[in-house]
């Protein structure tokens, strides 16, 4: 006979272990094993039957693979924060003693993180463990980015030393550095929670968020040491991607970092870039910002005013251009290196991806401009953007900061002026007087320089996002701006675009219902006129015309004879014809226009198929099994969840486009 | 002050007399300060009687002293100064020079003030007139060895001053005279007050004087230092030159004669340790070159901060199997914009109702807002928190891999057959059977497919005619018995009916318009051959005392005439009746019959044999396999399948229902249905397992009866207790592998229910897809 098997000896039952078994088989303290485990990015797994790895009843056990705690147990971090609990006990015990000067001596030597925001240990085997190739540390850049940038953005606290804040605004700005040179960055996009950024790195996409310049809250019960922890790995992790980022185009890591100007807000002018040249051992320092010192240089000048000329131009001859357009792109097509768009000449085909970036540089798209802030607008993710596609020269109001190319609002060389204020209605002649002292600017509130765009910032945002300097008519100030739409929804066959016409994407019943929606407001409206005028005689023409109607309807009556709901509503018809006859009044309702007719008529017919496919549909579930049935029924569920909801969304539509046509007529 | 250059000389060792005889002047002075601060007349005679050349020189000591402080510091002192002559000081300075001309520094000047004056005392006379020696008081310098005389002491020993309180003096002095109590009270007070707070004073009172304890210049001078954590004498000097003894001289003769010993020439070994130890210790770096803390501090974290290409040797491993990305957050859609387009805002109601519900069971968290202007945009209260939570997914959320199906939902479905390729089956009822008392127990369609059987509760057996319902013959078989079930025999060389009402089975050959005489003749032989057999003895023979398994006799000369020619007794009430293909055997089951309630009788040989000795279960329904000698029995439970040649169980096929009520076999005899009393309908597949190939459950009730079609239709169906019957389509296909096509194709309404009872039997005809329905309702019905 089999040697008879032992509950919990084999199978399921040992590969997982239990949190609390974990901690003991580690010998270590729960805090510090979760630092462990974030560093070492082990995280719980849910068995497949928990009923056969829990020897206890409790339900919310947290479980782990035995041999990712295995794993652990060799660690070289684990005999770090032995040493860590064997210091503070050293520390406790002179304290106890009253040894204090002592406990002084051990703890300077500790170098407790929570004191210098700086641990003594390094993460860095972990992150190549974690990482084994770079690629996979960019696939993993997400959280790490998002996590930075807001902490790079929080005040600083007993539990978020400042020290920790300050490099990860470090390191952020030379990872912003990184993004300006290589020309990376992609796509943006502006929420209500902040900013979002992607940049394709390497290939991989990266996708952040940058929370906006204000003091963040802390709201509800947040551990800061578990942020902490996180931040602590985020920060070597960056630290070496930004290394590996910068030697790849041939800059030196890390930058030179002016503190003089940092501490005046210059934020990302602080870091000065250099190249590392070897062979020569000479270092060339790349001027990133501004092309300070050699003002306007006549050269740049005159490609400025061409330029400025042309965008002035263009925009006048916008309009036609785009209508001729269609057919001069085929006569101007050359031959190219760029990749050709293939059409599917027939349909059937799948549609192969190519990519995108072909035709015009985007890196290059704010190249010729000349821009300057306005002391309203977001200065840091302005710059940031107007960068890193390709624009040398920005101003902006002394009071955002130092490193501008110019602080002065009426150099002639600026092209652009992004401003964010409403027009004021003020009078002309009290200007001048009230201005405040603190900026630079001289001129009345709506007073402009002559031969400069003034737009708002988000067409920045859509410039970048569609890879074309858009028509800024759209985004002047004061106007009410055009919808802002994220760059980063793939759109999906039948879900809603808000780009795409309404007509083009709903459904035949919807368009039908909304016709007769619209058939049925007018027949109203018109017989809310006709009424008004009526006399006896057109009265009597209307029953010789219902009189043959209801002939046809007869006939049409023979045809379907299953359509019971019309035989009802014919019935009705009838019953109010002979009211009305015995009355002596014109009969005014259901005066239905044929059109009407025939699209009542459509939607019925919709209707009935609609009725058989139901039922079509609910003999074949009736065949499934339970199992298959249940999935289609969730998959059918999730499905009509998402169409109600683009329905809401396309009948929305529907009423704001019929309400700014009413208010247009 | 001192302005002849002749004087120089003079005058600087005038500045050190004045240094060293500070020691004997110290005294001096607090007299003086004694003196000038008590106006009282009575103390005046004591120090007159003391000496009058001590009182000089005493004040002399004490002007000297005072012309010093003037030199150096305010004008206080050199107010009360002022009426002092200074050629007198001149005077007696340079008489006080050439004594200390004679004197060797270091030296005290004691002795010499000693030699001045030989005699010590006073020889004075006393009351009776003889001599008396009055002494000088000894003047405590620094060698004497009276360290305790220090001015006039109080000598009333240890006793609270305060027992002195109502006296006028507070003690007495050494020579026994009375120490008067100094003035105080609102006269001084107030001269005090008036004046302000001498150098030194304390506020304190001498115990033995009862003065007013101030301290002298020399005493400030020492607390002074002492402050400044300086050594108290000025004089000394901490640090002197050393006297080398004996290192830099050379001795001419040396103190030792001891050779040398040899460890004064080795290197010494313990040394070398230290040495070795200290250097180690430089080597690892544990002695380190002092710096400032913060200095130390920012060099750590450069230290730290040293970046280096940590992915220069990367290698491309395969990702653990095991291990689980985590999954990255959504990308924000077109509603998180902080302009979206506007039908993407939030009705009101849709607000109100956002707000209603728990933060926990809102769908998005977050409602779409819009800005018109970027500068309005606050920051996002929720961020910190939101991106807590997500650090708290990393870490503490199980990841579990989950295949989302991404297939269009309409795949799953099966490709069923549109229902017109389904077609015939039966659609409407056709005929509607009337006739029967209370229940039609059971229905029976003729192998020709012309006559209609019926049996009902009231005991009588009709046959119709099918096509236009009238009915053809009756025959009352009992008055108590409901008849339970009727069965053509299913050839067609004779025309015969199989009947159970009660215990009885009664065989007969209904008189049909399309039966004609030979047929009549030939079915009436059929059911007399076994007479003739069992007249020849060949019964087997039963152990006497027991009931024979089945009794065949004649029913009895009314029921013959009717046509009823055969009647078969058997233990209990036969509830169903089985014909075999051939026509020779049929199977009767009697569901209370314990161990006989199946039984297998032999029509040809008037035989009933009982073939179980015992049955798991109640029997409740039996079938013979189409073609094979296989014989089915089902139980409550389970469904027996027996080899009638081997006599042996071949197999147990389970359905898995709770009350097996039906059971009928496809021709091609692979395939099994079983209908069950807790509403579900089984399809077997026999070949492939004991298990059901599908199940239907489409009734609401149970189910009584479930019928193929034996004619090669593709077609089966059930009878329910809710009044339906439910037509299916069900092809078997001829290749093995595939699996059999069901589709349910009608629901077939129309019989009523009566006491919770509906459609009790049915039946199909033998060629067209017609079906009969018998129902409790007392009619039956034909439905094409």
């Amino acid at each position: 006979m089999a040697k008879i098997k032992k509950k919990g000896q084999s199978g399921q039952a040992k590969n997982y272990i239990t949190r609390t078994q974990a901690v003991k088989k580690l010998q270590i303290s729960l805090p510090d094993f979760r630092k462990l485990c974030i560093w070492k990015g082990i995280y719980p797994r849910e068995p497949r039957s928990r009923k056969k790895v829990s020897k206890s009843a409790t339900a919310s056990t947290t479980f782990y693979y035995t041999k990712d705690i295995q794993y652990l147990q060799h660690e070289p971090l684990l005999q770090k924060f032995r040493e860590q609990k064997v210091l503070e006990k050293k520390i406790s015990r002179a304290l106890g003693r009253g040894d204090v000067s002592d406990a002084a001596r051990l703890e300077r030597n500790a170098g407790r993180p929570d004191q210098t925001g700086k641990p003594r240990y390094t993460l860095h085997h972990v992150i190549r463990e974690r990482y084994p190739t770079f690629i996979d540390a960019i696939r993993d850049l997400d959280d790490c980015l998002s996590m930075l940038f807001l902490f790079a953005n929080l005040p600083s606290t007993t539990s978020v030393p400042a020290k920790m804040i300050a490099r990860c605004e470090r390191l952020c700005h030379e990872f912003q550095h990184y993004l300006i040179t290589s020309h990376s960055l992609r796509k943006s996009f502006l929420s209500i929670k902040g900013i979002y950024y992607q940049a394709n790195i390497q290939g991989e996409d990266v996708l952040w968020l940058v929370p906006y310049k204000f003091n963040q809250r802390v709201v509800g019960d947040i551990d800061f040491r578990i942020m902490g922890t996180f931040v602590e790995f985020y920060m070597t992790l960056l630290g070496f991607v930004n290394y590996r980022l910068y030697s790849s185009i041939g800059l030196k890591y890390p930058p030179k970092f002016d503190q003089t100007k940092d501490d005046k807000g210059a934020e990302l002018a602080a870091l000065t870039l250099e190249g590392v040249n070897l062979a020569t051992n000479e270092e060339t320092t790349k001027a990133i910002t501004n092309g300070e010192g050699h003002g306007p240089d006549p050269k740049v000048q005159a490609e400025v005013d061409k330029l400025v000329k042309k965008l002035r131009t263009e925009s006048a001859a916008d309009k036609a251009d785009e209508e001729m357009a269609d057919g001069e792109e085929e006569e101007e097509e050359k031959a190219t290196d760029a990749i050709d768009k293939f059409e599917p000449a027939a349909p059937g085909g799948d549609v192969l991806p190519q990519p995108t970036y072909s035709g015009n540089n985007p890196s290059k798209l704010f190249a010729n401009c000349t821009l300057f802030l306005s002391r309203e607008t977001p200065r840091q993710s302005l710059e940031f953007i107007l960068r890193a596609f390709g624009c040398k020269r920005i101003g902006w109001d002394p009071i955002l900061g130092e490193g501008s190319f110019t602080t002065d609002e009426s150099d002639p060389s600026i092209t652009h002026q992004i401003v964010d204020r409403p027009i004021v209605q003020a009078a002309t002649t009290e200007q001048g007087d009230g201005e405040d002292n603190q900026t630079a600017q001289k001129l009345g509130p709506n007073q402009r320089y002559p031969g400069r765009i003034y737009v708002q910032p988000q067409w920045v945002w859509d410039c970048i996002n569609d890879e074309e300097l858009k028509s800024p008519e759209l985004y002047a100030p004061g106007a009410s701006l055009p919808p802002h739409l994220s760059p980063f929804v793939k759109p999906t066959q039948g879900q809603y675009d808000p780009t795409v016409p309404l007509e083009e994407q709903e459904t035949e019943g919807e368009a039908l219902d909304a016709a007769i929606e619209d058939a049925k407001d007018e027949v109203e409206s018109d017989e809310e006129n006709s009424e008004a005028d009526n006399d006896m005689d057109v009265a009597d023409d209307n029953d010789n015309d219902e009189e043959e109607d209801s002939d046809a309807e007869e006939d049409e009556e023979v045809e379907d004879e299953e359509d019971e709901d019309e035989d009802e509503e014919e019935v009705l018809q009838r019953q109010r014809e002979l009211e009305a006859e015995i009355s002596g009044k014109a009969v005014k309702s259901k005066q239905v226009d044929p059109k009407l007719k025939a699209k009542l008529e459509k939607k019925k017919a919709l209707e009935r198929k609609k009725k058989e496919e139901a039922e079509d549909l609910e003999r074949a579930k009736g065949m499934l099994s339970k199992k298959k049935r249940k999935l289609f029924e969730q998959m059918q569920y999730t499905n009509k969840k998402k169409s109600t909801e683009d329905m809401k969304l396309r009948s929305k539509r529907r009423k704001l486009e019929k309400e700014k046509a009413a208010g247009k007529a | 002050m001192k302005s002849k250059p002749v004087e120089k000389k003079r005058k600087v060792r005038d500045e050190e007399s004045d240094s060293e005889s500070d020691d004997e002047l110290a005294n001096g002075l607090f007299d003086g300060v004694l003196e000038a601060s008590e106006d009282e007349e009575d103390y005046i005679p004591s120090d007159e009687i003391d000496d009058v050349d001590s009182e000089s020189e005493v004040s002399e000591g004490s002007e000297d002293a005072e012309e010093e402080e003037e030199e150096e510091e305010g004008d206080d002192d050199a107010l009360l100064s002022d009426d002092i002559p200074s050629d007198d000081e001149m005077g007696k300075l340079s008489k006080d020079a050439e004594e200390l001309e004679i004197t060797e520094p270091g030296v005290d000047p004691k002795p010499k003030h000693q030699e001045e004056e030989d005699r010590n005392y006073k020889v004075v006379k006393d009351a009776n007139g003889g001599e008396r020696y009055v002494y000088d008081e000894i003047d405590p310098v620094y060698d004497s060895d009276d360290s305790d005389a220090q001015g006039p002491v109080n000598t009333i020993g240890n006793i609270p001053l305060s027992f002195y309180d109502s006296y006028p003096h507070i003690g007495y002095d050494i020579n026994g005279k009375k120490i008067m109590r100094p003035a105080t009270g609102d006269a001084l007070q107030s001269l005090l007050d008036t004046i302000e707070v001498p150098k030194g004073w304390t506020g304190l009172t001498d115990v033995n004087t009862g003065n007013p304890l101030n301290l002298t210049q020399e005493e400030l001078e020492l607390v002074r230092r002492v402050q400044h954590g300086l050594v108290p004498d000025e004089g000394y000097d901490p640090y002197p030159d050393t006297v080398e003894w004996f290192t830099s001289k050379q001795e001419t003769m040396p103190l030792s004669a001891a050779p040398e010993p040899k460890r004064r020439f080795l290197p010494s070994k313990n040394e070398a340790k230290q040495v070795m130890k200290l250097v180690r210790a430089i080597r690892e770096g544990r002695i380190l070159p002092y710096k400032p803390p913060e200095e130390r501090e920012r060099e750590e974290e450069e230290k730290e901060e040293v970046q280096f290409d940590i992915w220069q040797d990367e290698e491309p491993a395969a990702p653990n199997p095991m291990h689980i990305p985590a999954p990255k957050l959504p990308p924000p859609g077109y509603e998180m914009s902080y302009n979206p387009p506007e039908e993407y805002l939030p009705t009101e109601e849709e607000r109100e109702e956002w707000e209603k519900t728990d933060p926990e069971d809102r769908e998005k968290e977050f409602l779409p807002q819009k800005f018109n202007s970027l500068r309005k945009v606050p920051a996002w209260g929720t961020l910190v928190k939101e991106r807590f939570e997500r650090c708290m997914d990393l870490y503490l959320a199980p990841r579990v891999r989950k295949n989302r199906l991404n297939i269009d939902p309409n795949s799953l479905l099966p490709k069923l057959p549109s229902p017109a390729e389904l077609k015939p089956f039966p659609t409407v009822v056709q005929t509607i059977f009337r006739g029967h008392e209370g229940t039609v127990r059971s229905i029976a369609i003729d192998p020709t497919g012309v006559a209609l059987a019926t049996g009902g509760s009231d005991g009588t057996v009709r046959v119709w005619e099918l096509l236009t319902g009238r009915q053809v013959w009756s025959v009352k078989l009992s008055s108590e018995d409901p008849v339970y079930t009727v069965r053509w025999r299913p050839t067609k060389d004779a025309f015969v009916l199989a009947a159970s009402a009660g215990e009885d089975v009664f065989l007969m050959v209904p008189p049909h318009s399309s039966v004609t005489p030979t047929l009549d003749q030939a079915s009436r032989d059929v059911l007399a051959a076994g007479f003739g057999y069992a007249t020849n003895g060949q019964q087997p023979a039963t152990a006497p005392g027991k009931e024979p398994a089945g009794k065949w006799a004649r029913p009895g000369t009314k029921l013959e005439d009717a046509g009823v020619l055969v009647r078969v007794t058997v233990r209990s009430a036969v509830k169903v009746i089985t014909w075999h293909r051939r026509g020779d055997h049929f199977a009767t089951v009697s569901p209370e019959g314990q161990r006989s309630s199946v039984a297998i009788h032999t029509l040809s040989k008037h035989l009933t044999q009982i073939p179980f000795r015992k049955l798991h279960g109640l029997a409740q329904t039996v079938v013979f396999h189409p073609l094979k000698p296989l014989f089915f029995v089902a139980t409550m439970r389970t469904v027996r399948c027996y080899d009638l040649q081997k006599v042996e169980l071949v197999k147990i096929v389970q359905p898995g229902a709770k009350w097996i009520s039906s059971l009928d076999i496809h021709s091609g005899g692979d395939h099994l249905i079983v209908g069950s009393y807790d509403r579900r309908l089984l399809w077997h597949d026999l070949d492939l397992s004991n298990r059901p190939h599908k199940t239907m459950r489409f009734h609401p009730k149970a189910i009584r009866a479930v019928r193929f079609h034996k004619g090669g239709l593709p077609l089966f169906a059930d009878a329910s207790d809710d009044g339906t019957l439910q037509i299916f389509y069900g092809k078997v296909p001829n290749d093995q592998l595939e699996s059999p096509t069901i589709v349910p194709v009608k629901q077939l309404k129309g019989h009523k229910v009566v006491n919770q009872v509906g459609v009790v039997d049915i039946d199909w005809h033998p060629r067209e897809p017609w079906c009969v329905s018998a129902g409790a309702d007392g009619t039956a019905r034909l439905w094409m």
